[in-house]
């Protein structure tokens, strides 16, 4: 893994003095996901403002692939189109008068050509899922498109690494979840991605990394698991354990279960729990993976008629506009896979509607799933051919 | 959440129409309600537009009253006073008030209703604009009309950063009102002068923030336009053409209609 952002002895003092950052020494590798957490006031905002230039450091250094950054304006444009940066309040980032202007300012301040602006635009907005939205006018829009739209407004300047400050915040449950799921697409595009957030639930469930600050300063650095089991820590820093934390601690002191580091979700709680349950044999359901950009979706609509399917799953834009399309109610639209293999082991079939790199993803994740746990889950790929399938489900 | 003109104009049966030739049919009209020295051409125009308004744009017809309704008051009350301190010509009416008489004549009455017509003509010409057009395309004609482009942009800054702080102003209001800020008439105006500095502080923050947001990506003097335009279909411009002929030629043909 190479690093991509760096810092060293990174120090930040406002105008009255107080100091914001001190001596920060971290780095970020490439295509990871990242969670800034802290208390209010811990200095989150200061250390994202900085990684893209926008504040200077009042001493140390911010390093960008292994090179020190430099404040002059061909460097800091640079810099700023390599790091996209999406402010917590869409309503700050939004200036132009519609979504396409929007989207285009970027592209249009870094001398693309015209129709290379607009292929760029018309690539973000695809990408987020607003196409047709050109021409709305951000006042228009609910909170969750607005954030949809700041991300394709980055997007479109084809960023190397995304910030995102706080991008949950004053989002509805439903909308939160679409936005994490995308982000998690993106992260599967190569993209790597840095948010800031109090939401611990979130933080633990999404992150390959936590970085916990305090008072201006790093106090933790490492896995969900690490550094939300120390109970101490989390207290001083004014957060709280994310509830599978909890339960799995207080399961842990009653001797119920037994483990050396608390499960990251759900399913992993629930094999803790049941570790017997899915060695019934042939008990377990089918999971489908489908492709949605190689399947049309009558024949979707056609598999879910004949198979058995209980639940839909739909993981990305291109799955979720589908299954809109084609009117196909989606059963889960985040956490689509684990969600799936838990019905799976529960002997239902599932199906997971997905695209690109995400469908060998789903299809990895599932068979490390059986490979650890010792379950037996089929998978059968809908990309192959459709008399294969028949058989197979005649089979 | 509020009722808004630029809610009407993104979302009304006209809004894929060319902003050109709307804009040169509402502009038309105007010249003509304004030049006309008889009210027939304007209340032709008056009548004509309201019901392009209602029935091409699909107005709502409560919401169009209630807009005329503001303009057409204050055109009310400067006619009656035209009506009484002006002209000459034979006296129609007199009254007695504070010792003084006023009296009515006929070249202020009609000069009056020359003033109700024009100011209704008009009026009804530009909500017909205002009404079926968003701003962004207005800014877009006003960018073929080379207009400087630092004018159109900061125009277009300001437009959209009145919707946010329309809506801070209501946010503050409602805070104000749930602690009474309008018990009394001097604790109302404290309210609204707080109101005001607050407003103006935030708008100052915003700014700054605007400059972030802009540097953050790569600001360099540019603000792009939609490209894309509807174009005006040929029956269309004949019909604004024909519209316009026909208004200015009543116009001219009435122009020695007297009312009394």
């Amino acid at each position: 893994m190479t690093k991509i952002i760096e810092t060293r002895d990174l120090s930040y003092s406002y105008g009255d003095g107080t100091q914001a950052l001190k001596g920060i020494n971290i780095s970020f590798e490439r295509g990871k996901k990242v969670a800034l957490v802290g208390p209010n006031g811990a200095g989150k905002s200061t250390l994202m403002l900085m990684m893209n230039g926008i504040l200077r450091p009042s001493s140390g250094e911010v390093l960008f692939s292994g090179k020190p950054l430099r404040y002059d304006a061909a460097s800091l444009r640079a810099i700023r189109r390599a790091v996209g940066m999406v402010f917590q309040n869409s309503d700050d980032q939004l200036f132009a008068p519609t979504v396409y202007q929007d989207v285009a300012f970027g592209p249009i301040n870094l001398g693309f050509s015209p129709e290379k602006v607009k292929r760029y635009v018309g690539f973000a907005l695809r990408y987020v899922g607003l196409c047709g939205y050109e021409r709305r006018p951000p006042h228009h829009l609910s909170g969750g498109e607005k954030k949809r739209v700041a991300i394709a407004g980055i997007l479109a300047m084809e960023p190397e690494v995304m910030i995102l400050d706080e991008p949950t915040s004053n989002l509805d449950p439903a909308s939160s979840e679409e936005i994490m799921d995308m982000l998690d697409e993106l992260n599967h595009g190569g993209k790597t991605l840095i948010i800031s957030t109090h939401d611990v639930e979130l933080a633990y469930r999404w992150a390959d990394e936590i970085i916990l600050m305090k008072d201006g300063e790093v106090v933790r650095r490492g896995t969900g698991q690490e550094v939300f089991s120390d109970v101490d820590l989390i207290r001083d820093a004014r957060l709280k354990q994310p509830l599978v934390v909890d339960i799995y601690l207080e399961l842990m002191s009653r001797d119920i279960v037994r483990g050396s580091k608390p499960p990251r979700n759900i399913l992993e709680l629930c094999d803790l729990l049941q570790p017997k349950a899915r060695e019934g044999t042939g008990a377990s359901g089918k999971i489908y993976i489908c492709d949605v950009d190689q399947i049309p979706g009558g024949e979707i609509q056609a598999l879910i008629d004949r198979a058995s399917v209980s639940f839909i799953g739909g993981m990305g834009t291109a799955a979720k506009a589908l299954s809109e399309r084609c009117s196909i109610s989606l059963d889960f639209t985040y956490g689509v896979i684990d969600k799936c293999i838990l019905k799976a082991l529960t002997g239902k079939s599932a199906l997971i509607m997905t695209s690109g790199g995400m469908v060998d993803h789903s299809q990895h994740r599932i068979q490390d799933y059986c490979r650890e746990s010792g379950a037996e889950i089929e998978i059968c790929s809908l990309s192959m051919r459709q008399d294969e399938i028949e058989k197979d489900m005649t089979g | 959440m509020h009722d808004l003109l630029d809610d009407y104009a993104q979302n009304n049966a006209l809004r894929d129409t060319s902003p050109y030739i709307k804009m040169l049919l509402g502009l038309g009209s105007i010249l003509i309600s304004v030049s006309s020295t008889t009210p027939v051409a304007p209340l032709f125009v008056a009548l004509t537009m309201s019901l392009a308004t209602l029935i091409l744009a699909k107005i709502p017809g409560r919401i169009y009253s209630r807009l005329l309704l503001v303009p057409l008051s204050f055109a009310l009350i400067s006619a009656a006073v035209v009506a009484f301190m002006h002209g000459s010509g034979q006296t129609l009416y007199s009254v007695e008030l504070f010792g003084t008489t006023l009296h009515l004549q006929t070249d202020g009455v009609e000069l009056a209703v020359l003033l109700i017509a024009r100011t209704f003509g008009g009026m009804c010409s530009l909500f017909f604009i205002a009404l079926t057009t968003p701003m962004i395309e207005i800014f877009a004609t006003l960018k073929s009309l080379h207009i400087p482009e630092s004018i159109i942009e900061l125009s277009m800054m300001i437009y959209r950063y009145i919707f946010v702080f329309l809506d801070q102003a209501d946010r503050i209001h409602s805070a104000q009102m749930m602690r009474l800020g309008d018990a009394s008439a001097r604790s109302s105006l404290t309210s609204f002068a707080m109101l005001s500095s607050v407003l103006f502080l935030s708008s100052w923050e915003q700014g700054e923030r605007l400059i972030v947001a802009m540097d953050s990506r790569c600001y360099d003097g540019k603000l792009g336009l939609m490209e894309e335009e509807n174009k005006a279909a040929p029956s269309q411009i004949i019909a604004v053409a024909l519209y316009l002929i026909a208004t200015a030629t009543i116009s001219v043909l009435s122009r020695n209609v007297s009312l009394l």
